[in-house]
């Protein structure tokens, strides 16, 4: 310890432009890394989640990109009729969100509202921290069961009440608090699965066919975007595919569980591929950028390097200097990292976005510790290459000529 | 070049530098025009593109690096020169107008990648600005080499 102090201080520290650069190369690499991290494993948490939309039999409705919508020709007739043809023959997941309301909390967050069917609900396994599961044979002019955030919790325990002004219903709503959800719950978009939004400041609604029935136009139409329908058939699919087109004027696709995996395989799979490939380019270009960077150090420094080897260093003893001095260098850039990254995740709170707050230690989420644990490792195999490097370097050269230089 | 601190690897060493730090802008600045129809990607370069001349200037410190190590690989020629009759002056402008020389044509094969892409010449403008205050920088430690 106390020759590492001595050769870092009167060594290194004497040369500090070097060491600093060695840093922002290092900041770079990890930078790269931890965002490629986080995309890969955002994806994949993502398709984890709606893995079972590759399944037989299931098709997810989705707008025709080519479909003009013409709001004058869909009405709530049409809507309901497209309901209750669903409700006769099909098997659906119906999910919406993204409907803002003001419930006073603690936080003093905006609330999102989401809206889920039972199939929905039992498909995607929602998972409490307190509370128990939903039941959907509720009464609409009592008091509804509703799942809360984490967030909300605090305000809203297991049991209280919510009062909400207004509602998709058209009147006021009395919920009560079911079930919390677990921290940093999410829902991830069908069609960019690393694009997250959390519940941790959401009331998820629990909704059956009467309360649709009722419900406005605004929340039949939006959740039949995303529909899924399960153990259908083709022919079905082709059937509510005239419906929806007769009563709404709108074309819609429903893709098949093989068009999904192929969708999901081809195009993830290939994203995927590049930003790996990139990210992997980009930490060659930055490694030789550090071996170079370390190159000129040993070059600058050799003198000091070989005059302690000659008073009694040995190779190993300065190969384990060398690694203590990138270990803290590297300390030193997963630190800014972290808090680069904490800073980030506070923003949410700071600008009460409240789909994007997250909880998690030290502002960070369990995503971010498996990207830092990631960067932690490319950091090792850098440090490895630039130690042996600089090694390889100070051994080429014999101690007598280096102490003359 | 007899008369020049640089010697060929030197030279070479400063281009690949600043040919590096004008393509990194470059290759975020044609990010910016890729029309990506896979939101994973968009969303992976907005993390770079984002902060594209931090990370741009932060990658210039490589320039600083190779500045402060040639000067200092090269103090015991600047006082050998002096010794035999040069200034100091002369060895710094010198110096200064090799850097300069290497400067222009790696913006200049940057501008021409730029025009080829039809991106705004002015967009790696601001890069040689930076290089030119290292260059006024490093230069004023050339005097400092005066004495042994």
């Amino acid at each position: 310890m106390k020759i590492l102090k001595f050769i870092v201080s009167k060594i290194f520290l004497r040369k500090a432009i070097l060491g600093i650069g060695i840093i922002l190369l290092l900041l770079m690499a990890n930078y790269i890394t931890f965002t490629a991290a986080r995309s890969i494993l955002s994806t994949f948490q993502g398709y984890q989640e709606t893995k079972y939309v590759n399944q037989e039999g299931v098709y997810i409705a989705n707008l025709d990109p080519d479909s003009h919508i013409d709001m004058g020709m869909i009405g709530e007739n049409g809507t309901q009729t497209v309901y209750d043809y669903m409700n006769s023959s099909f098997k659906y997941a119906f999910y919406t969100d993204g409907f803002i309301v003001s419930v006073p909390n603690g936080d003093d967050m905006e609330i999102s509202l989401g809206y889920m069917n039972e199939q929905y609900y039992r498909l995607n396994g929602f998972e409490l921290s307190q509370g128990t599961d939903l039941y959907f044979d509720y009464q609409l002019d009592r008091e509804i069961p509703v799942l809360i955030g984490k967030g909300l919790s605090k305000t809203y325990p297991v049991g209280a009440t919510i009062e909400m002004e207004e509602s998709v219903l058209g009147r006021p709503l009395t919920l009560k608090v079911q079930g919390v959800l677990k921290q940093n719950a999410y829902h991830s978009n069908y069609y960019a699965l690393n694009s997250k939004t959390y519940y941790n400041f959401s009331i998820l609604f629990p909704v059956n066919e009467e309360f649709i029935d009722r419900a406005s136009m605004d929340i039949q139409f939006n959740g039949l975007m995303d529909i899924i329908l399960l153990d259908t058939s083709e022919e079905e699919i082709a059937s509510l595919s005239e419906v929806i087109k007769d009563n709404l004027g709108l074309r819609f696709n429903f893709f098949s569980q093989k068009e999904n995996y192929d969708y999901f395989s081809e195009y993830y799979f290939h994203s995927l591929k590049i930003i790996f490939i990139t990210t992997f380019i980009l930490l060659i270009v930055i490694t030789c950028l550090s071996v170079w960077n370390a190159l000129v150090s040993v070059r600058l420094m050799l003198k000091d390097f070989t005059i302690n080897l000659l008073v009694g260093l040995s190779y190993s003893k300065l190969k384990r200097i060398f690694y203590g001095y990138f270990g803290m260098l590297s300390f030193v850039n997963v630190a800014l990292i972290s808090i680069f990254t904490a800073f980030n995740r506070y923003g949410c709170w700071l600008r009460k976005d409240a789909t994007f707050v997250t909880y998690g230690l030290f502002g960070l989420i369990g995503m971010d510790w498996l990207a830092l644990l990631l960067v932690v490792v490319s950091d090792i195999a850098i440090g490895i290459i630039v130690v042996e490097s600089m090694l390889w370097k100070i051994k080429k050269v014999p101690i007598s000529l280096g102490v003359l230089q | 070049m007899k008369k020049s601190l640089f010697r060929l690897p030197d030279m070479f060493e400063l281009s690949i530098a600043y040919i590096f730090c004008f393509s990194l802008n470059l290759l975020l600045d044609y990010a910016k025009t890729l029309d990506l129809d896979a939101f994973i990607l968009k969303a992976f370069l907005k993390n770079f593109i984002d902060y594209q001349p931090l990370i741009v200037s932060l990658f210039t410190f490589i320039v600083i690096v190779f500045h402060y190590q040639m000067l200092e690989k090269k103090k015991a020629e600047i006082f050998c020169r002096i010794l035999v009759g040069g200034t100091v002056s002369k060895i710094t402008i010198r110096y200064m107008l090799d850097c300069i020389t290497v400067l222009i044509s790696a913006y200049l094969l940057s501008a021409f990648v730029n025009f080829h892409f039809g991106f705004n010449l002015a967009n790696n403008f601001y890069l040689v600005l930076i290089f030119v205050i290292y260059i006024l920088i490093s230069a004023r430690r050339v005097r400092k080499y005066e004495n042994p």
